[in-house]
């Protein structure tokens, strides 16, 4: 350890320089969750034979096994990334074996007087040998600073990139540092407004970055890739396998954005200043005009009799293709939705989340239940038919508190095998080989029974 | 702070590099509205007046709350483009200023305990974190708040990204000049509210069940969490149940998760109410201590003693803590929960309700100061005679409705208890037509002199919608399911028809010197029966949502007897 720690040594003592932190130009590719490839670049005065070049200001959660580095006529000897922080404790830790100054103040004359102390233990208290006695650092509560001399050239105030590099000729050349890093992320965010009557969104796409990397990047030039990029980690794995269920058909138009194999890219078209700490929207599209419609649904699996009635899901549906005013394709990201009020301010409604959606996707967004527009099923009768089949007489009476007439869509789900709609007050349809299907129109302040007689068997 | 209004929308010229940037400060909004969710967040949306100059700018909106969601902001009026904006959660603190020293020169003061003699020494901060502060002087290198000498640090300034107030700023493109009216609406977490009801349960003696009463009152309390202050705001409150996603895992705007994993809207209600507990210790947390606490007290080990601690308060130090009233001293000695409680709500001022979308929506009748950790309460609802049925019920049935009676297999306890049930429907011609919103109704009966009579929680209930609860257990009125002579008889199965049918008896005695209304209801008695069936009855059943149920009056101080065959197919297989 000692040996190490010596040879170490001497390789800094070839000259150490510090790449300042001032880029001549940085530029951030953003992926989706929590992660960013960096790209700095650097001018650099190289003087020749060995030296150690530090990079202040790279990203503190910076991922050290991914970091390249690119000039010319250079060799790369080592590669460090020290995280070792400066705190008063490692300070003292570091000193043990080591000579610090302590000068003590006498309390009732002010007069400074100070000794060189050799630092012997930390566990639990300063132990330090002054002179030939030993004893613990203000165990006497009286005051006594430590000086040391200096701070251990690997404790660092923030976390600190080094390399070793070794060159024939002196000169100042641009060098090119590349790294990933954690603690940065992009999202999508939508707003959409929605206006009933006129049965228009007006949507705003905004890009949202966050950066918690521990350093900011002044006047970056940033893209960003939307599409889950496969990633081992079990968490990030576990949160691609989610579906958002707001995507109804896919779509097969053009995205309209230039694309990185399967992926999307959104470049930001000017340089911006991603700061620590700090949550920054982009304008990504602003739709004034989307056609979407208002719809209703509520799914049953199985037949059951309820005393309370079950609200109605609100879904508000629109098509991103280009016929519908959209014409792009929707990274991932959460849509908020808003309604006016009477006096026509926007009141926000309810949210859902939007998959990565090709464009000319069919999308369904779930905002919330409805309060007015409620079923209450009951099951009439079960008839048994043999014994595997049984004939489920229902009623589900739909009730509309509403002043305008509703059409409600009705599902039965998840059906055995064997299944068939002997009658139906209402014409249904079958919507997959285990549900069904029915459009329910309600008038306005009243109620309509839909009342069906199901076989189903296996 | 009204008479700052003039001064909103000051324009700062930036002397930067780019000759054509502007910065515009708007250090307060002129209007506020705040709409309030049950959900644990409120819509707040701030109207404010800016002068801005021709060339983009970044407009600053100072004072914003500071819960707010920074995706969820939109803004409008400015009659421009927005090209970014950005939201700093890094506020001015203790901790923010040492971070953005590390590497500067600060001034460090000494202060002799005994004499009051002060030395100030230049130094500059090596090292700042959560483990404590080294800097440097001309001396060497040294730990700060480890001598056991009083030690200061002084800055030069504010660094100019560090801010004391939350603020929310915006970079617009170029455009023409002038007054704009701007509107931003953002989300901010912290606030709630909740729907209460007192029901005073009309007195008709000896009268027809049908002739009973009810005064209902609806009470909306709403809670502002935060440490926010609206002055003279529009209140406006939404009713419903909105899909919400989880904060965390989604970006979305629920603290307690995605609502769509709630089926039912009382488990909804409970992880609702368990976050806000919690949410109320966070921010109350955050106003006593600041949101980062842990900072710059590290120390390297010095033995037994700790370094520097207060370990008597003389009477001069009692003046130094923090508060800037008695309230606040008083609250923290004790914990005492002092929020302001401030009630709005008479018949004169009751708040008026609009549809928003599917959801209602409610509007205090005037203006308002929502202040912070304030609880305000207003009216919402007085329906006065509101027609109900009063009755005492029952449902026999073997399914997971914990409201049921399991009548097959129990042999030893069969009296059965009763249920005190009111039911009403929400119509105007029964004297209510009004959406209730999910909420607790307090029962009061008159009969009895106004004593409490029970409570029972209602969902958000539309109009047109039949509301049935049970408030409370009967007395003097028994039911006996051995009926007067009979044990309860086994099952009969026919192998011709596959039928199998149980008799129940029943007879139901009212030691009450009034005569009732009862409802006995019948459900299915084994899951595996195919088909609901009940056949020899006494007395004729109608249909409930899919049970059967009789109804009928037991005299005062008489009884009802009750008998029929309930039953269906069975497969024999499982007999």
């Amino acid at each position: 350890m000692r040996r190490y720690s010596c040879w170490l040594a001497g390789l800094c003592s070839a000259g150490v320089f510090a790449a300042g932190g001032e880029d001549k130009q940085v530029s951030l590719t953003i992926y989706n969750r929590d992660l960013a490839l960096v790209e700095h670049v650097r001018p650099v005065n190289f003087t020749a034979g060995r030296q150690r070049i530090e990079f202040a200001g790279v990203s503190a959660r910076i991922i050290p096994e991914t970091v390249s580095f690119a000039a010319s006529n250079l060799e790369l000897l080592e590669q460090n990334f020290d995280y070792d922080l400066l705190t008063p404790n490692k300070l003292m830790e570091k000193a043990i074996g080591g000579k610090v100054t302590v000068i003590r103040t006498n309390v009732a004359t002010g007069k400074e007087t100070s000794e060189v102390a050799e630092v012997l233990s930390t566990a639990g208290g300063t132990i330090m040998r002054i002179g030939n006695r030993i004893e613990v650092l203000r165990d006497d509560s009286l005051p006594a600073r430590v000086v040391f001399d200096k701070v251990p050239e690997n404790l660092r105030a923030r976390p600190t990139l080094s390399v070793l590099v070794n060159t024939d000729q002196a000169a100042a050349q641009d060098i090119r540092l590349t790294y990933l890093t954690r603690g940065i992320s992009w999202d999508a965010d939508y707003v959409a407004v929605f206006d009933e009557a006129r049965g228009q969104l007006s949507m705003q796409g905004w890009i949202t970055l966050t950066n918690n990397s521990g350093t900011t990047f002044s006047n970056a030039r940033a893209q960003l890739v939307a599409g889950d990029i496969n990633v081992t980690d079990s968490e990030e794995m576990w949160r691609q396998s989610r579906q958002a269920t707001a995507q109804r058909t896919a779509g097969r138009e053009s995205g309209g954005q230039p694309q990185l194999a399967d992926y999307y890219l959104y470049p930001l078209a000017q340089p911006t200043t991603i700061a620590n700490n700090q949550s920054k929207q982009v304008s990504l599209f602003d739709a004034p005009e989307v056609r979407a419609s208002k719809g209703y649904e509520v799914s049953y699996s199985g037949f059951h009799s309820s005393d309370a009635p079950d609200s109605a899901q609100v879904r508000i549906r629109f098509s991103n293709s280009k016929a519908g005013g959209l014409g792009r394709a929707l990274p991932a990201g959460v849509v908020r939705v808003y309604a006016r009020d009477l006096r026509g301010q926007p009141q926000f409604v309810g949210e859902d989340l939007l998959g990565h959606t090709s464009a000319g996707s069919d999308i369904a967004l779930r905002i919330g239940d409805a309060f007015d527009v409620t079923v209450t099923p009951t099951v009439l009768q079960e008839t048994r038919v043999n014994k595997r089949t049984t004939d489920y007489q229902v009623s589900y009476l739909v009730r509309n508190a509403r002043s305008e007439a509703v059409t409600v869509t009705l599902r039965q789900d998840d059906l055995w095998r064997v299944n068939e709609v002997r009658a139906e007050s209402i014409k249904g349809r079958r919507t997959d080989s285990d549900s069904f299907a029915w459009d329910v129109p309600v008038p306005a302040n009243g109620e309509t029974a839909l009342v069906i007689t199901v076989r189903q068997g296996w | 702070m009204r008479r700052l209004r003039a001064i909103a929308g000051l324009a700062v010229l930036c002397a930067a590099t780019h000759a054509q940037e502007f910065e515009v400060v708007s250090p307060q909004p002129d209007a506020v509205s705040v709409t309030i969710y049950r959900d644990l967040f409120a819509l707040v949306t701030e109207t404010r007046t800016v002068d801005l100059p021709e060339g983009s700018t970044t407009l600053v909106f100072e004072g914003v709350a500071d819960t707010l969601l920074p995706q969820s902001a939109v803004i409008s009026g400015a009659g421009r483009g927005v090209d970014e904006s950005n939201y700093d959660f890094q506020r001015l603190s203790p901790a923010s200023l040492l971070d953005k020293s590390i590497g500067k020169q600060v001034l460090l003061t000494r202060t002799d305990k005994r004499t009051g003699n002060v030395r100030q020494v230049p130094a500059t901060v090596v090292a700042a974190n959560k483990n404590g502060v080294v800097f440097r002087t001309s001396e060497g290198h040294e730990a700060l708040g480890c001598s056991g000498i009083p030690e200061m640090l002084t800055f030069e300034s504010v660094p100019d990204d560090l801010h004391s107030k939350p603020r929310l700023s915006i970079r617009l493109a170029a455009g023409s000049a002038g007054k704009r009216q701007v509107r931003i609406s953002y989300i901010a977490h912290g606030f709630t509210w909740s729907a209460d009801y007192l029901a005073h349960l009309g007195a008709h003696p000896g009268g027809p069940a049908d002739r009973d009463t009810m005064d209902l009152a609806g009470w909306i309390t709403l809670q502002n969490l935060t440490h926010a202050n609206f002055r003279d705001a529009e209140v406006q409150l939404v009713a419903g149940r909105l899909n919400l996603l989880d904060a965390e895992e989604d970006r979305g705007t629920s603290l307690f998760g995605s609502t769509s994993a709630y089926s039912l809207d009382e488990a909804l209600a409970e992880g609702r109410a368990e976050r806000l507990e919690e949410l109320r210790e966070e921010l109350e947390d955050e106003i006593e201590n600041g949101p980062d606490v842990d900072f710059y007290f590290g120390c390297y080990p010095l033995g037994p003693q700790r370094p520097d601690g207060i370990d008597v308060i003389t009477a001069e130090d009692i003046g130094r803590f923090p508060d800037d009233n008695l309230a606040e001293s008083l609250q923290r000695t004790s914990g005492m929960e002092l929020d302001e409680v401030v009630v709005t709500g008479y018949r004169a001022s009751i708040a008026l309700r609009e549809n928003l979308a599917d959801y209602q929506l409610y509007r205090l009748p005037v203006r308002t100061d929502l202040n912070a950790r304030q609880t305000k309460q207003v009216a919402f609802l007085q329906k006065p005679g509101v027609k109900i049925d009063r009755f005492y019920g029952v449902r026999i049935a073997s399914d997971e409705d914990y409201e049921s009676y399991e009548a097959y297999g129990n042999t030893g306890d069969d009296i059965v208890p009763l249920s005190v049930k009111v039911a009403w429907r929400n119509v105007a011609a029964d004297g209510l037509g009004e959406p209730l919103p999910e909420g607790l109704v307090r029962f009061f009966d008159t009969r009895t002199g106004g004593l409490f009579a029970g409570d029972a929680r209602i969902e958000d209930s539309a109009v047109g919608i039949p509301v049935e609860v049970t408030i409370g257990r009967a007395t003097d009125l028994t039911l006996d399911l051995r009926g007067s002579d009979d044990e309860l008889q086994p099952g009969r199965f026919s192998w011709l028809t596959r039928n199998m049918y149980m008799p129940i008896h029943m007879r139901i005695d009212n030691a009450k010197a009034r005569p009732v209304s009862v409802e006995i209801r019948q459900g299915k008695l084994y899951d595996e029966l195919v088909g609901l069936r009940v056949i020899d009855a006494n007395l004729p059943p109608s249909r409930k949502s899919g049970d059967y149920v009789w109804r009928f009056t037991v005299p005062a101080n008489g009884s009802q007897s009750l008998s029929y065959k309930v039953g269906g197919k069975a497969d024999p297989d499982d007999f």
